[in-house]
């Protein structure tokens, strides 16, 4: 193992959401590390804290308590706008609904997290990335003239055209066809051994989380104590 | 610079590129749903635009025309007395000289008889501009006299009055005219003022042959100078007038004239186009704060739409603040729309006005375009949109990321951050600030700023109370209230939006119809009994107890009164110059040009002195003069002050004797100022008679009498009080129709925001009638739901609109116009009631449409 930091370290992590009598306490007492370079498969039932966790990995939510550190930096020592940048720079999300700016073309919705941090040659980067999905030909094409499968392509391309260190995909084949949906997860999976990027999938497939390195299981905002708890080294 | 500030720097730079790029991509999707955002802009900006831009037009038009509309560079007006020998040839030796006499006559023709305005002019006239004339003679020549008969010219309205054509020959004084040509346009109109008859034009020989001209007779002559200029000048200048008017004024200190340069043709005139330009301005600022309303909801709709797309960008690492800036210059550029087709719009209404109308409005208007009133258009377009628009801008910062991993996203519960509190804060600042320092009248503005603002808070505070009433009420048995309650109570109900619209609106619509009914009480109330039914000017003093021996035989129920009359001029107060004293605008009037002043030795009925002492009746010390209070008040006058009139040309002071309490209602003989009988002893003046008849209809009788005294005394002026009531009340008629469409304006704003308010709510309506209508609910009954919904949003509404309309006007009426207020319901019930009903009719058949949704189009797409 070597002397870098894992890619997510989270300690002893509470989170509620709601107000009054609505407030859940949705993660309890996280502890979780993943090492840089490693697939998690992320599962557990509907409200069991999946999403949540997600997005404070992602530095989408605060918790009220404990640490995370992504990439050895403390979220919570970064304002709103690092915070942002530091987002946009380390860590792509691909969401179960795409979520592509139905304004924007294939081309300039991969562009956009890398304008934002002020690339240079952000459309020619762009066109490469949609390349590497196999959508150079759909770059002038707006979303509403994609299929599902193209348009999640795209959603991936605009992922992970920043390079980021992690690669956070929530349920990204729950809208999709069962082939368009594996053709999508060999997507992911390939692009992640390519570039080395750390990968957090959300997933109901238990197949799918058995492609990962290590599986995860949450239950009622605690993770659950399992044997593949075990942390495997990067090199593995 | 550090490395991290430096690249922070050039971040930033590019940044903005960045943004408008995102916006204009973001914009592709078009801009539908700010048709009402776009349409409530427009109509502000483009009212606040044309105001601006027609004052200015106005004002250069009369500076352009004003030595036409003045007859010369300079004149020099005063009652009674014709310019002396000495003066006559000063002037002619500086210029060409124009001199025309103006007083009321009564023309007859056949049984009919009626009151005309007199100008007598000579040859020179008109000495600007030319005078339009059907048919197109010379008027030396139509004037001259043919086989011993002058000629006239008349205003049409004559032969409407007298059933006169041309050829006719009319009665005037002691003479008859051939009416020889109607009078198409007068060049020097608006220098002479309001007048309550036809003009008729005579020669001077043709005045003095009618018998009119006896001395104390009550004629105005004005005097016109048009300055010979400087060697290689077509115009005198403003200075050389200038000149002029102090070197007349040295060589006759006394003479009393009302000077007036073609720079300042008619104060009064420019004083009504300030007030009018500035109660304009108000409606089209009115019309921008009621759409303000329309503008916040479009832009929160806006959000609405966009909280995907804000969302996604705030994952894929964009700032809070980076997409509030995003969305504010999208919003912005698309108001841009509306606030230049506004401005565009507003600043060529003086070319469509004088395109379309410039032959029949009396006053000139400059077509040109002033950079002014597009500034004033777009500053308050900015100002107001950014008012409106950044609290529910504001909100985007915090729109949460977390819908984006549910399907459901709930709006945004988090409280407007400080730093955008404190924007919307300045703006709405600045806006202030531009409001208070361009109007003409900080009092007015203020006391416009400050109703609109509490009428806001108010409007709240009801959509608050009527949403937490209708929470805590317990749940009706009906299901047709309950489903009604529950659209007021729901979270993001639009009752707050609809309150506010409906409500201004209709407290715009009761204050209008309450000045308006308060206005023509005033007008119409007289006392029965005891107001006149006529005034007979020019009654010489020989003939004066014969005359109204004459009125008592032909009127044995009439109830007559005489008082002598003279007219003369303030020219100093408390030894200063009467154009150096700044009165209070309730007295403001007195010193400009001549007044009626009488001389008594009791106190005038009609009046009761509240300070001070009489005169005795046989009284012979220095000259008294008795004062109105509020006059007295108004120029800082107290007992023992001295004033000066000029009277015939020349100046005595008097002094304040004691001031009374005129009540002017009556309508019967009272004066401003009064002096003791002594003061114009031997002073040539002629006699004010009135008659007054009894409660009922009296028409016939009036006739009758005017018809006698215009044949028996053909050099008495009779005015009918009717006739001048009835002129007076069409001028108010017509100025309240003017006044209601310039508040159509801030009318179709209310509309406009109702309107979007309503669109803005269907979505949820649909979504919630969908539900209803599986469940089993008819068309009808989720239409009798929404009836009862407006109805009780109308019913405040109306509440509302009633008390601060009813408390604007009082507010106008009492103490801008100084009237007494009368609390007219009629008129403003009736107009509040017609509104509502509107408001619930616009608000179903804009719903209707929803209600028609197919239940399966649209659980497919939930």
């Amino acid at each position: 193992m070597g002397s870098e930091p894992p890619a997510v370290e989270l300690s002893g992590v509470n989170i509620h959401l709601g107000r009054g009598a609505s407030r859940v306490h949705v993660l309890r007492d996280i502890d979780l590390r993943i090492g840089r370079g490693e697939a998690i498969g992320l599962v557990g039932p509907s409200g069991s804290g999946k999403s949540t966790l997600l997005m404070v990995l992602a530095g989408l939510e605060r918790p009220d308590s404990g640490l995370v550190l992504v990439e050895g930096t403390d979220l919570a020592k970064l304002d709103e706008d690092r915070l942002a940048r530091f987002r946009g720079a380390r860590i792509g999300i691909v969401f179960q609904s795409f979520h592509l700016i139905p304004t924007m073309t294939a081309l300039e919705n991969v562009a956009v997290p890398l304008e934002l941090q002020g690339v240079v040659d952000a459309l020619k980067r762009a066109r490469e990335e949609l390349a590497a999905v196999s959508l150079a030909d759909r770059a002038a094409h707006y979303p509403a003239q994609l299929s599902g499968g193209e348009q999640q392509r795209v959603a991936l391309a605009r992922a992970i055209a920043g390079n980021p260190a992690i690669l956070v995909a929530d349920e990204p084949t729950g809208n999709l066809d069962d082939a368009t949906g594996n053709a999508i997860i060999d997507l992911i999976f390939e692009l992640k051994r390519a570039r080395g990027t750390t990968l957090v999938l959300v997933t109901h497939d238990a197949a799918l989380a058995a492609r990962c390195d290590r599986v995860v299981r949450m239950r009622s905002g605690r993770i659950e104590p399992a044997g593949s708890d075990v942390i495997l080294s990067a090199a593995q | 610079m550090s490395i991290a500030v430096a690249a922070s720097s050039r971040r930033g730079a590019r940044q903005v590129p960045l943004l408008l790029r995102l916006a204009a991509r973001d914009l592709r999707g078009g801009i539908s749903g700010f048709g009402i955002f776009i349409g409530c802009i427009f109509l502000g900006v483009w009212a606040i635009t044309a105001v601006s831009a027609l004052s200015h037009s106005l004002s250069d038009g009369v500076a352009r025309e004003g030595r036409t509309m003045l007859g010369g560079d300079v004149s020099f007006a005063r009652s009674h007395s014709p310019l002396s020998d000495a003066e006559r040839r000063f002037f002619a030796a500086r210029g060409l000289l124009s001199s025309v006499a103006i007083m009321r006559a009564i023309a007859r023709y056949s049984d009919r008889a009626g009151l005309i305005e007199i100008k007598a002019v000579d040859s020179t006239y008109p000495a600007a501009g030319a005078a339009g004339l059907a048919p197109a003679l010379p008027l030396p020549d139509i004037l001259a006299a043919v086989d011993g008969v002058y000629g006239m010219v008349a205003d049409e309205a004559l032969s409407a009055k007298l059933d006169v054509k041309l050829g006719d020959r009319v009665e005037i004084g002691t003479s008859s005219f051939e009416l020889r040509a109607f009078l198409m346009s007068e060049p020097d109109k608006l220098a002479g003022g309001i007048g309550f008859g036809p003009r008729v034009i005579l020669s001077h020989d043709a005045l003095r042959a009618s018998g009119l001209l006896q001395p104390g007779a009550l004629v105005r002559w004005i005097n016109r100078l048009t300055i010979t200029p400087a060697r290689g000048h077509a115009v005198a200048s403003d200075d050389e007038a200038t000149r002029l008017i102090d070197e007349a004024n040295a060589a006759f200190p006394g003479a009393g004239w009302e000077v007036r340069t073609r720079t300042n043709v008619s104060p009064q005139f420019s004083k009504n186009v300030d007030r009018l330009t500035e109660f304009l301005t108000l409606i089209g600022l009115t019309s921008l704060i009621v759409g303000g309303s329309g503008i916040a909801n479009a832009v929160r709709g806006f959000v609405e739409r966009k909280r995907m797309t804000i969302a996604t960008m705030k994952a894929l690492g964009a700032s809070g603040s980076y997409v509030f800036a995003e969305t504010l210059v999208e919003i912005l550029c698309i108001a841009l729309i509306g606030i230049l087709a506004g401005t565009l719009a507003g600043a060529i209404m003086p070319l469509i006005i004088n395109s379309l109308f410039g032959a029949l409005i009396p006053f000139p208007l400059t077509s040109a375009l002033y950079p002014q009133a597009v500034a004033s258009g777009l500053i308050y377009g900015l100002l107001a949109t950014l008012t409106f628009a950044l609290g529910p801008l504001g909100r985007v910062h915090d729109i949460s990321v977390s819908g984006l991993f549910r399907d459901e996203i709930e709006p945004s519960r988090t409280r407007l951050r400080w730093r955008y509190r404190l924007l919307i804060a300045a703006v709405a600042l600045a806006l202030l600030i531009t409001v208070l320092t361009t109007s003409p009248n900080l009092r007015v503005a203020i006391i416009y700023v400050g109703a609109t603002l509490g009428s806001f808070v108010v409007l709240r505070l009801l959509a608050g109370l009527l949403v937490a009433l209708v929470r805590r009420v317990p749940r009706p048995h009906g299901l047709t209230l309950r489903l009604a309650l529950v659209e007021i109570r729901r979270a993001g109900t639009l009752a707050p939006s609809i309150l506010l619209s409906l409500g201004l609106g209709l407290a715009l619509l009761v204050t209008l119809a309450m000045i308006d009914a308060n206005l023509r009480r005033q007008i119409g109330q007289q006392i029965p009994g005891t107001t006149p039914s006529f005034f007979f000017l020019d009654v010489r003093a020989a003939e004066a107890s014969a005359f109204q021996d004459y009125l008592k035989a032909h009127t044995p129920e009439g109830t007559v009164e005489t008082a002598p009359l003279l007219r003369g001029r303030v020219v100093k107060v408390k030894d200063r110059k009467a154009e150096d004293v700044h009165p209070k605008d309730n007295a403001a009037w007195v010193l400009e040009g001549d007044r009626g002043i009488t001389f008594t030795s009791k106190v005038p009925d009609g009046s009761s002195v509240v300070k001070g002492t009489w005169w005795s009746s046989n009284y012979s010390g220095e000259p008294l003069v008795s004062l109105d209070v509020e006059i007295a008040d108004g120029l800082g006058l107290n007992i023992g002050d001295v004033i000066t009139v000029n009277v015939l040309g020349r100046e005595l002071n008097a002094r304040i004797a004691n001031l009374r309490h005129v009540n002017w209602r009556t309508l019967g003989i009272n004066f401003v100022l009064v002096f003791s009988p002594n003061t114009f002893a031997g002073a040539p003046y002629t006699r004010l008679v009135t008659l007054a008849f009894p409660p009922g209809n009296n028409t016939a009788r009036e006739n009758a009498i005017l018809r006698a005294t215009a044949h028996d005394y053909p050099t008495i002026t009779s005015i009918k009080v009717k006739d001048v009531l009835d002129a007076v009340s069409n001028i108010i008629s017509q100025l309240a129709v003017a006044i209601r469409a310039a508040s159509s304006v801030a009318l179709i704003a209310a509309i406009l925001v109702l309107a979007g308010a309503i669109a803005a709510g269907q979505r949820a309506r649909a979504y919630d009638a969908v539900i209803l209508k599986t469940l089993g609910a008819t068309r009808w009954r989720l239409l009798a739901a929404m009836v009862v919904e407006y109805a009780l949003i109308g019913a405040v509404a109306a509440v509302f609109g009633l008390l601060a309309g009813a408390a604007a006007a009082y507010v106008i009426v009492t103490r801008i116009m100084a009237f007494d207020f009368a609390w007219i319901w009629a008129q403003s019930l009736a107009a509040a009631g017609l509104a509502l009903v509107f408001a619930v009719v616009l608000g179903l058949v804009g719903t209707w449409r929803v209600l028609g949704v197919k239940p399966a189009a649209m659980v497919r797409s939930l």
